[in-house]
């Protein structure tokens, strides 16, 4: 008995040692190390390009901005070659030294990207990144349960929505929302203006139900809210499975808006395979293949234009332009991220 | 000395023996407490980096009226999960003591099987079955006992059943120990002076398993004060806990040093309660060995 049991023990040994080695195992054209949101590239996509190139894709993921950069922060560098940050986080990353200046522009395929998406003030000139994905937060009606027709946030703060609107667990988003509003901006740092929103968060209270990033969709389409303010792919979604009932508004005062950008880290190890993927990820087939499987709306113009109708006249993927035009990116606000951080929690007690 | 056979026959076996332990309790939880009662001295600059520059600001800051709020909302949480359980695991864990081996195996083996599927996937089966349109509120409309759907996800209520709902093992073992422990002769000479059931349960059984309820009640009061994810999945994040402010500051607001301290001040209220919990004659062993 003991010696199956030991025989079992080196066996497994024996097969994780393998495993482990047949992981790290680089392609004949060596690897890349890719580190990027949790359900945001399809394995079709990765497959394709290692069977092309040669090149062994290692994957890991994260789920929020902050997780990627305290891991890069907190790893050695070359574990991770590309990464996926959004707009503000580029930004920060560019200002702790932790990006390679790639030149996006000069990649191939670069000029695929619709000109609404590139230098914008986050890295301007591309010198860093290059959009991914993006889209942006906007509300969800549920039309049968709605009277009115929704336009602004500031319908929100109605009585009559007592304990039916979501919101994302998201402070900079709802609080962004609130300043708007009011007619200030998703970034305000000014003390008069905060004390102002601050006051109207909290009266927006009685009427949020729920807060959440996860998965706003399932309250909404079980109908316990009925109005939601979540990210478009998710509207996205929920249109699809009930058309009669849900449907998206862009504020008229401006939404906020986010850019997922494909970047390299300083001190990558495999520089050039990196830009190689990238500039695989810009083609305009594959571009459509990952828009194909997650609904998010795609920067690559080239590659909107393979996509069928059902997704360039839904404008809850296809986002209009001039929504993204209108919108606001999210900034880093510096020591009063403090102040931001006590008007939720004031908010969520 | 290090030649000397005593060195080599008893220390050097000593050192082998204890030093992977110390080096787990030093590396794992010694080091990452010293950090973190450092940080919570410290500031953060403009690019929300810890900047080594002595400051009590963050222990200030727990008296804000909305922080020392949240410490409230916790411990009312945390006080009514631990009655709840007391009220239930004590029934539960007098008929376990007193049952047959066999049910009584039956009975641990159903108190335990849900916890082989994981805590998120089990709290979200409870928005199925309380959510609006679930079917908890499906079967009373009915049946004709209620016309709306009362609302039950997304209150404080559901937070409490959510904590019960994860917490209550960890009162029935302690619970069900000392009941299991206790002499029956003890309530066999109780009964043959003429006293009632209630009258030796008021004075027999109940005082001898106090202590298990305390132990019970430290290990469910404790982790209740930090589940942060049972206020976010059951209470829709409207009744946030300190764990809540707390992982925030860890992560979307980028202040370490606050959170830090946030954490001491959860630190200090564990380590009252269990300096109330020896005081009243509880032992540390007994909080260990369940």
């Amino acid at each position: 008995m003991k010696k199956v049991f030991l025989s079992c023990l080196i066996l497994a040994a024996i097969v994780s040692v393998f495993s482990f080695t047949a992981c790290s195992k680089s392609g004949k054209n060596g690897e890349v190390n890719l580190f990027i949101w949790t359900e945001y590239i399809p394995d079709s996509v990765i497959k394709e390009f290692e069977k092309e190139t040669g090149i062994k894709v290692n994957m890991a993921t994260y789920s929020s901005n902050e997780d990627l950069l305290a891991k890069v922060k907190g790893s050695n560098s070359g574990i991770y070659d590309i990464v996926v940050p959004s707009d503000y986080m580029v930004k920060m990353m560019i200002e702790e030294n932790l990006l390679e200046a790639i030149d996006a522009k000069s990649l191939e395929n670069f000029k695929n990207i619709d000109p609404a998406y590139t230098n914008r003030t986050f890295d301007p000139g591309n010198k860093f990144s290059v959009p991914y994905m993006a889209g942006v937060a906007a509300l969800a009606v549920n039309k049968s349960k709605v009277s009115e027709k929704i336009t602004s946030f500031s319908q929100l703060f109605n009585p009559k929505y007592e304990n039916s609107v979501e919101v994302l667990d998201d402070y900079r988003a709802v609080i962004g929302a609130v300043a708007k509003s009011l007619g200030y901006s998703f970034n305000t740092t000014n003390d008069a203006q905060l004390d102002k929103i601050d006051a109207a968060v909290q009266a927006l209270k009685p009427n949020i139900k729920l807060r959440d990033s996860d998965s706003p969709k399932t309250a909404m389409l079980n109908g316990e809210t009925i109005i939601g303010y979540m990210w478009n792919a998710e509207i996205a979604i929920s249109i699809q499975e009930k058309p009669e009932e849900i449907e998206i508004v862009f504020p008229q005062e401006g939404c906020y808006l986010f850019i997922d950008n494909l970047a390299v880290l300083k001190g990558a190890k495999n520089l050039e395979n990196a830009k190689k993927f990238i500039s695989f990820i810009l083609r305009p087939e594959i571009s459509k293949k990952i828009s194909e499987e997650y609904p998010y709306t795609n920067p690559n113009k080239a590659a909107v234009a393979l996509l069928p109708d059902s997704y360039k006249n839904n404008p809850a993927s296809n986002v209009p332009s001039e929504v993204f035009e209108k919108g606001e990116f999210i900034k880093d606000i510096g020591s009063k991220v403090e102040r931001y951080d006590l008007i939720w929690t004031k908010f969520t007690k | 000395m290090f030649n000397s056979p005593a060195f080599r026959k008893k220390t050097v076996p000593l050192f082998a023996m204890i030093s992977p332990v110390t080096a787990w309790l030093v590396l794992l939880i010694a080091a990452p407490l010293v950090y973190i009662l450092i940080i919570s001295f410290c500031t953060t600059n403009e690019s929300h980096n810890i900047v080594f520059h002595f400051t009590l600001r963050n222990y200030a800051r727990l008296f804000d009226p909305t922080i020392l709020g949240i410490y409230t909302n916790s411990l009312i949480v945390a006080v009514l999960t631990t009655v709840v359980c007391i009220l239930i695991a004590y029934p539960f864990g007098y008929i376990m003591a007193s049952t047959s081996p066999f049910k009584k195996t039956l009975m641990m083996i159903f108190l335990m099987l849900p916890f082989w599927t994981n805590s998120l996937i089990r709290l979200y089966s409870w928005r199925v079955l309380l959510g609006k349109n679930g079917y908890i509120n499906d079967f009373l409309i009915y049946i004709g006992l209620i016309d709306a759907p009362i609302e039950m996800m997304f209150t404080r209520g559901a937070v409490i059943l959510g904590m019960v709902y994860t917490l209550l093992p960890f009162m029935v073992l302690p619970v069900y120990t000392v009941i299991d422990k206790l002499d029956n002769s003890l309530i066999e000479a109780s009964k043959d002076l003429g006293a009632g059931f209630w009258q030796t349960f008021r004075n027999i059984t109940l005082p001898l398993t106090v202590p298990g309820i305390f132990a019970g009640s430290i290990m469910v009061f404790i982790p209740a004060l930090g589940y942060f994810f049972v206020s976010d999945l059951m209470g829709g994040g409207n009744n946030q806990i300190i764990g809540n402010v707390i992982s925030r500051q860890f992560k979307e607001a980028y202040n370490w040093p606050f959170g830090a301290a946030l954490s001491i001040m959860l630190i200090v209220i564990t380590l009252i309660c269990v300096k109330l919990y020896t005081r009243s004659g509880g032992k540390l062993d007994e909080l260990g060995t369940v």
